[in-house]
């Protein structure tokens, strides 16, 4: 059987035995190439359900959709590792109670799918345990190698002209599973921190604001560059700062529902090299 | 008599347009990103895409524009009004249905009080549109009555010729008979087969779907929140759409001074209706999405008699979850009406 | 130009060590450059990076940052959160092409009046050789004027 249908029988199995009342998955899109999320709430819903490796998107922001687990019922969801430590970023963070959560793992490596075992975030532990060990010491993205050679002059040049085109539609924001926030900084007006107008000032700003917010969070699922209408490469932005938090404080963001929030935690020895 | 531009002739042309004072603006192909930018020369110029992925919109009614200066002092407020600096542009290879969206918000900005800085550049420009001869699954003008080569809201119409060796004029306008008198003599008279036009099929019924939107009733109907599930609420497809148009205003600096600018705002924010007591009206994604398809089907042609959608398709073309109009309308028309 | 470019720079300090601080060297006649302004928060635990935004936003050439010594936090441990903070924030800065010259940090205490008072001038001095943050204030220019193409 192939994993598809596996899976398929096994969110039937979930839905009639009544374990879940919803498995967030993947269906076709528009075109042969597109997947877009599917909300299975009966077994017949199922059949439509489609698993492969174009079903890269991280489902796991749906999960904390307004009023979706207040019932205490479980949902089950398709995700891949990433998907799993956001999961767990969002519990650690009181986002959501992780008991009510059923995961169907699987994962995608040069277009090939694998099925992940396990159900429980926890069960993963291992998998991401080995995800923090197999980190490459560079990042090995030619662009982001290229931008780390350059002076702090060109650096800005690169980045304004990048940010010049973003419109400030929040694809990135709302595409990201830890953009929770009921309302966001930007969004905030008294006082108003940040240029609301998207000139490239104020698209600097709300850059600068959002990867650091994301900052020791990001899982480096790639939703928010997908989403980019004008592709900025977001997540090179994000990879860094993933890189910069595991270097400085060893931490890798999504290891367990009990692993404590990088900038609301501290060490009395924290490196502080830069202080004067 | 019918005049033909030539492919070879086209840098001539902007050099010429160029020295005339006009600016011009084409679709331009950057490494990852696509859009109407202005160019100096015919080889910037990529007219062999299907559509930029930003509409012409953007010319016209910017993402954020200064409107005043103000600054308070003792009893007394100055005021420094902003107004676009005049500039004469060309826009060379607009997409029918971009140049149908000017048409479409022509009236919207003009109905009550008319906006000077909408006018101002509409009247200084010159939109010389190709007629498409492909498209792709995204594509809808013909289910929103248009075509691949409507001549509304251009100026000038081109119509490729076979072997990509040109396009047969058509003047529609007298700016756009100006603009091309400035290089009549690179024009040649006669004719030549014309390429054929992009086949694009009707994707749904539009009478069906406005006539189903047009009953009260389905405006609670729970076809809303099934259709608008997986929306994450981000305005991508209003910030890419040629027809949306709302604004917000926000003023930029303190309680003495600073700029009030007009930005794009979007119906598929939180934040769009909420009001300052904290209720809001259209408190969840679904009622967003269905303001969305209501204003462009039912409220807007109400008003305007026309559809405030031109059926490029950007909107599910660049969605992050694969929603769209054309899903939509599709599944609305087939809902018993 | 030969004259002298004065940069302006903003330093927030936490109100029971740096500025104490601050204090004492005015107290003690010590001189130092006048190009910092000076904003007095609770705790450095209370300086959010978006102050340092809204600085570089309304023009400022340079920002200073500073509080009490790692142990010394009237809060406990308001500057450890704090410090981690600074490091990715600065981190961030730099990937962004916001020099970390123009950003800086410190722990000065409130017996500290003579570090206080050197350290601004060699922050102003440093930034002077700098010169004014023209990218950010071009940045800043463009929301001035009308939208063109």
């Amino acid at each position: 059987m192939t994993i598809q249908e596996t899976y398929k029988t096994r969110a039937k199995e979930l839905l009639s035995s009544g374990r879940v009342k919803m498995v967030v998955g993947y269906k076709a899109g528009s075109t042969p190439d597109r997947r877009r999320p599917h909300f299975i709430r009966t077994p017949e819903e199922a059949d439509r359900l489609i698993l492969d490796s174009a079903c890269i998107a991280n489902l796991s922001g749906y999960l904390i959709t307004e009023g979706l687990l207040s019932d205490e019922k479980s949902v089950g969801i398709f995700l891949k590792p990433d998907g799993v430590r956001s999961l767990n970023i969002l519990a650690a963070e009181s986002q959501l109670n992780i008991e009510q959560i059923v995961v169907l793992g699987f994962d995608v490596n040069n277009n090939e799918i694998t099925a992940l075992k396990g159900e429980k975030a926890e069960d993963f532990s291992t998998l991401i345990e080995s995800l923090k060990e197999h980190v490459p010491q560079t990042p090995g993205n030619p662009l982001l190698e290229r931008i780390e050679a350059m002076n702090a002059k060109e650096r800005f040049a690169f980045w304004e002209a990048e940010f010049s085109r973003c419109i400030k539609c929040y694809a990135c924001r709302q595409a990201c599973p830890m953009c929770y926030c009921r309302r966001c900084i930007v969004d905030c007006n008294q006082p108003q921190w940040v240029n609301t107008s998207s000139h490239t000032l104020g698209n600097f700003e709300w850059n600068i604001v959002r990867a650091f917010h994301l900052s020791g969070r990001c899982v480096g699922c790639g939703n928010c560059d997908r989403a980019c209408p004008v592709n900025i490469p977001l997540r090179l932005i994000n990879a860094k700062m993933a890189h910069e938090v595991l270097g400085a404080f060893d931490h890798f963001a999504g290891m367990s529902q009990t692993q404590e929030p990088v900038l609301a935690s501290f060490k009395k020895d924290d490196s502080e090299t830069f202080i004067l | 008599m019918t005049r033909i531009l030539l492919r070879d002739k086209l840098d001539n042309c902007v050099a010429r347009w160029r020295k005339a004072g006009l600016t011009v603006i084409g679709p331009v192909k950057k490494e990852t990103f696509s859009s109407y930018a202005a160019v100096e020369n015919a080889a910037e110029l990529d007219l062999s895409m299907i559509m930029p992925d930003r509409s012409i919109k953007g010319l016209f009614f910017p993402q954020t524009e200064p409107m005043l200066h103000y600054t308070i002092k003792k009893q007394a407020l100055d005021i420094k009004d902003f107004t676009p600096p005049p500039e004469k542009r060309i826009i060379f290879g607009a997409r029918p249905c971009d140049a149908s969206g000017m048409a479409i918000d022509d009236p919207l900005f003009g109905w009550d009080y008319k906006d000077n800085f909408w006018f101002q550049r509409r009247n200084e420009t010159v939109i010389v549109t190709i007629a498409c001869t492909k498209a792709d699954d995204f594509c809808m003008c013909t289910s929103l009555k248009l075509a691949p080569d409507s001549t509304k809201g251009s100026d000038v119409m081109l119509r490729p010729l076979q072997n990509n060796r040109g396009w047969l004029v058509e003047e529609l306008t007298d700016r756009g008979r100006d603009a091309f008198n400035e290089i009549a003599d690179l024009l040649q008279d006669g004719s030549e087969p014309e390429a054929s036009i992009a086949v694009v099929p009707e994707k749904f019924d539009l009478d069906a779907c406005v006539t189903w939107l047009q009953k009260t009733e389905n405006f609670e109907s729970t076809f809303w929140k099934e259709i608008s599930m997986r929306c994450i609420g981000c305005a991508s497809c209003t910030f890419l759409c040629p027809t949306c148009h709302c604004f917000d205003f926000q003023d930029e600096g303190d309680t003495y001074s600073g700029i009030r600018r007009k930005n794009w705002d979007s119906c598929s924010f939180a934040l769009f209706t909420m009001h300052t007591s904290g209720h809001n009206p259209r408190a969840t994604q679904s009622a967003r999405w269905r303001q969305r398809i209501m204003h462009k089907f039912n409220y807007f042609p109400g008003k305007f008699n026309v559809n405030s959608c031109s059926g490029c398709g950007r909107c599910s073309r660049q969605c992050p979850v694969d929603m769209g109009i054309t899903e939509t309308l599709q599944a609305i028309s087939t809902l018993q009406p | 130009m030969n004259e002298l470019f004065e940069p302006e720079i903003v330093a927030f300090v936490c109100t029971y060590c740096t500025y104490a601080g601050a204090d004492l060297a005015g107290t003690s006649r010590l001189k130092y450059a006048p190009n910092v302004r000076i904003i007095r928060l609770p705790c450095t635990g209370r300086i959010s990076p978006m102050f340092i935004l809204k600085a570089l936003q309304k023009g400022a050439d340079g920002v200073l940052v500073s509080g009490c010594h790692p142990g010394d936090c009237h809060f406990t441990h308001g500057n450890y959160h704090a410090r981690r903070r600074w490091m990715v924030f600065r981190a961030l800065l730099e990937f962004m092409g916001i020099p970390s010259e123009r950003v800086k940090f410190s722990w000065i205490s409130a017996a500290e009046g003579g570090k206080f008072a050197d350290l601004m001038n060699s922050v102003t001095e440093d930034i002077r050789k700098l010169g004014p943050f023209d990218q950010y204030k071009e940045l800043i220019r463009e929301t001035e004027t009308p939208a063109t193409f």
